[in-house]
């Protein structure tokens, strides 16, 4: 556990004025509060040690005894009760701040707070405008960017959101965009109010040279002029391995082949896939030798 | 077609213990909207979110009513300008 410079977190020298603490908490806290940045985890972050900053420097008693142990805060209840034994004036053991535990629960104090002052209460808002809302907490939004390869089949994953760690099932053939709610992985509830709940939104890169139409695929392959005219035989990649395909005797040009199972598995339903579909482009020979030229003008009478 | 769901104004102000008067001035305000019936207010359920956000952000930063308006229109609009943002990166990847 580490001490926290409050003054520091404010931006604020130790001898600040109560209306000086007060202008810089609402002016940090307009900057990072949770609702004006939706997909910003660490704004939230900021906006608890704001918080705290605040809800101990705006207290002159919680001040006092922050500004007259500082470091050596983990010292201060031993300092508190051997200033009581001597019957000097202290803080008498009483470690309880109760301001009526308004806002956030006491779980997003850091260690820190908790330790010098036990557990206190928020007042949220600097405290000049206290209501005991209670309500669900704030919705998290978070995206999670997957390469096209990876949704082939189901994958776990752990994702961080914060400080929170997360195992999740990301299942087979999600689409681009798509977005899951993870109930109850969102901010916490005011005054006992229910937890948020997550959205993460798929975001996924096509690192393939396939082209995504829901759960289909598709892909144009080049195959040699010969080929098309005589037919025979090519390797096609596709995303679960190579397969090999027949191209049958005077192939056109744009000539669509379905390979029926060969595209994407359905969503949540893995053992249904979309197909893959391949277009021919015939790659006409360049660079012609005088022989291959006379034989394409004999090739040409012919016709 | 979803079915919507509406719950009673005072219901919804009783159990998340917001003053009424916060609620009637976002309607007034035209930040929400309420079906009278039987003269009682009924509100969306799909609005409790956006009065839970604008209720945060009234207490947290005592931002006015006008000023809810204005941040509503605003963060509407950086959410568009986001998805638009993200849908051209996508399309620019294509030409990388």
């Amino acid at each position: 556990m580490e001490f926290i410079d409050y003054y520091k977190i404010l931006g604020l020298d130790k001898s600040a004025t109560s209306a000086e603490i007060k202008k810089a908490y609402r002016k940090l806290a307009r900057k990072y509060h949770p609702d004006l940045n939706p997909n910003d985890a660490s704004a939230q972050q900021k906006f608890q040690q704001i918080n705290e900053a605040h809800e101990v420097l705006i207290d002159p008693e919680k001040r006092k005894k922050y500004d007259q142990y500082g470091k050596d805060w983990q010292h201060a209840d031993a300092f508190e009760e051997a200033k009581r034994q001597q019957g000097s004036q202290g803080f008498g053991g009483q470690r309880s701040y109760s301001g009526g535990a308004q806002g956030f629960d006491e779980s997003q104090f850091s260690d820190f707070f908790e330790s010098m002052f036990g557990g206190g209460g928020f007042s949220r808002g600097g405290g000049s405008r206290r209501q005991t809302a209670q309500f669900k907490g704030q919705d998290l939004n978070a995206t999670l960017r997957l390469n096209l390869t990876d949704i082939v089949t189901s994958q776990k994953q752990t994702i961080s959101i914060g400080e929170k760690k997360i195992r999740l099932t990301i299942p087979a053939g999600v689409e681009d965009g798509q977005t899951i709610k993870i109930k109850g992985y969102g901010g916490e509830g005011m005054n006992g109010g229910p937890k948020g709940d997550l959205y993460i939104t798929f975001e996924i890169f096509n690192n393939t040279a396939f082209k995504r139409v829901g759960n289909d695929l598709y892909k144009t392959e080049n195959i040699k002029l010969y080929k098309a005219i005589l037919g025979g035989e090519i390797t096609i990649d596709t995303l679960d391995g190579a397969v090999k395909l027949k191209v049958k005797p005077e192939t056109q040009n744009d000539t669509k082949v379905k390979l029926k199972g060969k595209g994407l598995p359905k969503y949540k339903k893995e053992d249904q896939h979309g197909d893959l579909y391949i277009t021919y482009n015939i790659d006409l020979p360049k660079n012609l030798s005088e022989k291959e030229k006379e034989l394409f003008t004999e090739l040409s009478k012919l016709r | 077609m979803a079915r919507e769901k509406y719950i009673l104004v005072s219901h919804f102000c009783k159990q998340t213990q917001i003053e009424i008067s916060f609620v009637e001035n976002l309607h007034e305000y035209g930040l929400v909207t309420f079906e009278e019936k039987e003269n009682q207010l009924f509100m969306d359920e799909k609005d409790i979110s956006e009065i839970e956000k604008m209720f945060r952000l009234h207490n947290d930063l005592g931002i006015n009513f006008e000023g809810l308006d204005v941040l509503n229109q605003l963060l509407k609009r950086i959410k568009k300008m986001e998805k638009e943002m993200s849908l051209l990166q996508k399309r620019l990847r294509l030409y990388e």
